[in-house]
């Protein structure tokens, strides 16, 4: 009976239970079986549902080989649902069955068996004490990483080997540099950036085993530095800056001559009579018409008496005053006074150029640019006389022209041959030549004037004058016979195209005119005597014929023995 | 002719460089040689360095075990509940091997050099026939035979390492005399014989990894214990 009633109360209970919803519980789960030194061990089991009621677990296990069935030790070293084995329980290079029972009052559940060996569950505690110090190189710093193994883990006794891993990372980056360390316990890391901070995280594994979790972050600083391959290449830089500049400064020395070989400079125009202010101003008409040379090709007469420059004007660049008289194209702009033997256009820029226009070139004086502006006043007079105003430049092959007084008019007259521009000379400027030498002849008290001698012509067609001095001043007053009156007065012209003069009294002159003149004309008389030659041919020399010794013919004779001064203009009559 | 004679020449040129190249790699490889018996003229190891010798042979030898052991467990038992019902017993259960630290640190150097000595020497037939059977199966491939085959020359080359080194301990005093009875190994392998041929493949792969880890940590234990600062 009591043992019917106590079925019956089982059975009861069991169907009130079912009845309530209560279950037995649900199968328990061995998650995993961990040595930290090989030397004791810790099983973990996770519980199934509990079926409602209060459910103890217990866990059981059996040795390799044997059949005794053993209960866990120690449930609570390890916590919660652990079985702690210590050492007097574990055993190395046994094969042990574990099971997990979970009980309640309704039943029990099995876990499913799991077989485990220690030597193969090891995994150590994180490596102890990990220290970072910066250490200083001769390439720059770099990291010594150092630690322990676990406390636990028995290395020393070789009982285990661990084997270290390390990572490192910058401050604010994602990924780690992991390096396998081995069974050193020092690690050292290069090539750091200066001034960052890093991270450096340790752990280590037997050598069968499972790996350590990673060891708490070490953080270490390193200091600002100067990184090595930086210095080699600021110092290359700077060399290279230096040497830079000092090709600069050479080139900027040698900047003429390199100018020229890379870009000679372009030769002005050489053209006669080209206007390249006209040109600027726009006015093509007036500058081709200049170009047009009157008298080029000759179509008058093809005496080579066309082609006489009548006057050669000089003007001196101290002289404030300047006469420019209507007509007078024969103007000279200024004088190059350093006119250079040679003519030639090679490699010489515009302004090099001593046949162009004088404005161009603003070296040397402001004297020059005055007596442009003479020029431009001589050209604003004779605006339909579009000839070389500004005048070439009288780039005679002169090696002196005395500039002592303002005005001087020399006669010369070019060889066909001469390389040097002249002025062409028009019918007009003939009669202007006349009258300003009678000009230069009627003014009274003019002392300026001074006259300058044709000396000779050399063999290169240069006219070398010579300026006539008031050397021998002192004179009586008493008459030279045959004392040059340098100019002729002009009777009239004969039907054989000659030029009639007329002897003009001395004495007339000096009265008039005083001492200082007849100075003059002394001064011209006592000049060496020159002949005269013909007008026909080549080389007609207008020279002062005043000689005392020659016996000149009378006044009315041809015009090429006349006394004194024969224009050269009254030849072309 | 010349171009023929050129031909000559460059190939002579080229085959004495590639013996020249040969050659200085074999003497270099050569430099240091084992000394076998106490040859006359060779480089002699000092303890440590012979330790670690047969420290990495051991290491590398239960390496391949436990490549073949898993391989095996892949192949023929996928489920470990099947592996938990084998009854596994080794061959080599009746060498008492320790099975802890106190226990193999309790041990003499000179017991434990015997443990050591045993276990490698029941081992070396039972390698032996495994490898020829594995041989003449079809089922296992190259990879594995060729496995089977270096771990069983291994078992040979480290027993004799290991003898060595007692040679070596016994000469330098370090341990006593006793050592050189098991050098015989006819000794030993009358009674295992009939209890090796019948466990399967797969049990002796199963023992063997174990004992190869045995023999491994005891070493390593005998020189920390012989030679203390030498990375222990």
């Amino acid at each position: 009976v009591v043992v019917y009633l106590n079925l019956h109360s089982f059975l009861f209970f069991h169907v009130l239970s079912l009845c309530l919803g209560y279950s037995p519980p649900g199968k328990p789960k061995l998650t995993s079986c961990r040595s930290p030194e090989k030397e004791t061990f810790t099983c973990w089991w996770e519980p199934g549902s509990d079926g409602g009621l209060p459910t103890t677990y217990a866990l059981y296990y059996r040795k390799e080989n044997s059949d005794a069935v053993y209960e866990c030790p120690d449930y609570h070293t390890a916590g919660e649902n652990s079985c702690f084995f210590n050492k007097n329980d574990t055993s190395i290079w046994v094969n042990y069955n574990i099971t997990v029972v979970a009980t309640n009052a309704l039943g029990s559940n099995f876990s499913d068996p799991v077989d485990v060996d220690v030597v193969y569950i090891v995994q150590p505690h994180t490596p102890e004490n990990v220290t970072v110090t910066v250490m200083e190189d001769k390439d720059g710093p770099f990291l010594r990483v150092s630690w322990e193994p676990p406390r636990k883990a028995d290395t020393r006794s070789g009982w285990i080997t661990l084997i270290y891993e390390l990572r490192v990372k910058l401050e604010g980056e994602e990924e780690w540099e992991e390096h396998r360390a081995g069974q050193q316990k020092m690690f050292n890391i290069f090539s750091l950036r200066s001034g960052g901070m890093y991270l450096v995280q340790v752990r280590c594994k037997p050598d069968h085993g499972f790996w350590s979790e990673w060891s708490s972050t070490t953080y270490i600083k390193v200091p600002d530095y100067f990184p090595r391959e930086t210095s080699v290449w600021i110092l290359i830089a700077v060399f290279s800056a230096f040497i830079f500049f000092i090709l600069t400064w050479i080139l900027n020395l040698k900047s003429n001559s390199v100018k020229h070989c890379l870009l000679p400079p372009v030769p002005g125009p050489k053209i006669k009579g080209f206007d390249k202010q006209l040109l600027k101003n726009g006015r093509s008409e007036e500058v081709f018409s200049a170009l047009v040379v009157p008298g080029f090709p000759p179509t008058t007469s093809s005496d080579c008496e066309d082609l006489l420059v009548e006057y050669l004007e000089v003007y001196t660049p101290e002289e404030q005053e300047l006469i420019l008289e209507e007509g007078k194209d024969l103007q000279e702009g200024c004088l190059k006074s350093k006119g250079s033997p040679s003519d030639s256009d090679s490699g010489r820029g515009s302004c090099d150029s001593h046949t162009l226009l004088m404005e161009k070139c603003g070296e040397g004086e402001g004297k020059e640019e005055k007596h442009q502006e003479r020029a431009q006043k001589g050209k604003r007079q004779q605006k339909h006389q579009t000839g070389w105003e500004e005048g070439d430049v009288s780039h005679t092959r002169e090696d002196v022209l005395s500039p002592d007084m303002s005005e001087g008019r020399v006669k010369t007259w070019p060889s066909v041959f001469s390389p040097l521009p002249q002025y062409s000379s028009r019918p007009l400027d003939h009669q202007g030549s006349l009258e300003t030498a009678r000009h230069g002849l009627q003014l009274p008290g003019f002392r300026s004037t001074e006259y300058v001698e044709v000396q000779r012509v050399n063999q290169e067609d240069m006219v070398i004058l010579q300026p006539l001095f008031s050397s021998s001043c002192q004179r009586d007053g008493h008459l030279q016979i045959g004392q040059g009156e340098d100019y002729s007065k002009v009777k009239g012209v004969d039907s054989g195209n000659m030029l009639l003069l007329q002897r003009e009294v001395e004495v007339k002159r000096e009265e008039e005119d005083g001492d200082r003149y007849s100075c003059d004309i002394q001064d011209r008389v006592t000049e060496s005597c020159y002949t005269t030659s013909t007008a026909a041919s080549s080389q007609v020399t207008g020279k002062p014929t005043s000689c005392a010794g020659t016996a000149m013919p009378v006044q009315e004779e041809m015009v090429l023995a006349a006394n004194g001064y024969v224009d050269a203009a009254t030849m072309l009559l | 002719l010349p171009s023929s004679f050129l031909c000559v020449t460059v190939s002579a040129v080229w085959v004495g460089l590639v013996c020249l190249l040969f050659y200085s790699r074999l003497v270099r490889v050569g430099a240091a040689p084992i000394c076998t018996n106490g040859q006359a003229g060779c480089h002699i190891l000092s303890l440590a360095d012979l330790f670690d010798r047969v420290i990495q042979h051991s290491a590398r030898m239960h390496g391949i075990s436990s490549d073949l052991h898993s391989e095996f467990e892949q192949y023929f038992f996928p489920s470990k509940n099947h592996i938990g019902r084998v009854n596994r017993i080794c061959h080599t259960s009746t060498i008492l091997t320790p099975n802890g630290k106190e226990n193999a640190q309790r041990l003499a150097r000179e017991e434990l050099t015997e443990v050591i000595l045993k276990l490698l020497v029941a081992w070396r037939d039972p390698l032996w026939h495994f490898q020829q059977s594995i041989a003449h199966h079809h089922d296992f491939n190259n990879f594995s035979s060729n496995k089977a085959l270096e771990m069983s020359d291994m078992v040979h080359e480290l027993r004799k390492g290991v003898e060595k080194v007692a040679e070596k301990m016994q000469m330098l005093g370090i341990i006593s005399n006793s050592v050189n009875s098991l050098t015989s190994p006819e000794a030993l392998i009358p009674s295992d014989r009939a209890e090796w041929r019948l466990m399967k493949d797969y049990v002796l792969l199963y023992c063997f990894r174990r004992d190869s880890n045995k023999v491994q940590n005891y070493l390593k234990i005998l020189k920390c214990r012989i030679i203390p600062q030498h990375e222990c």
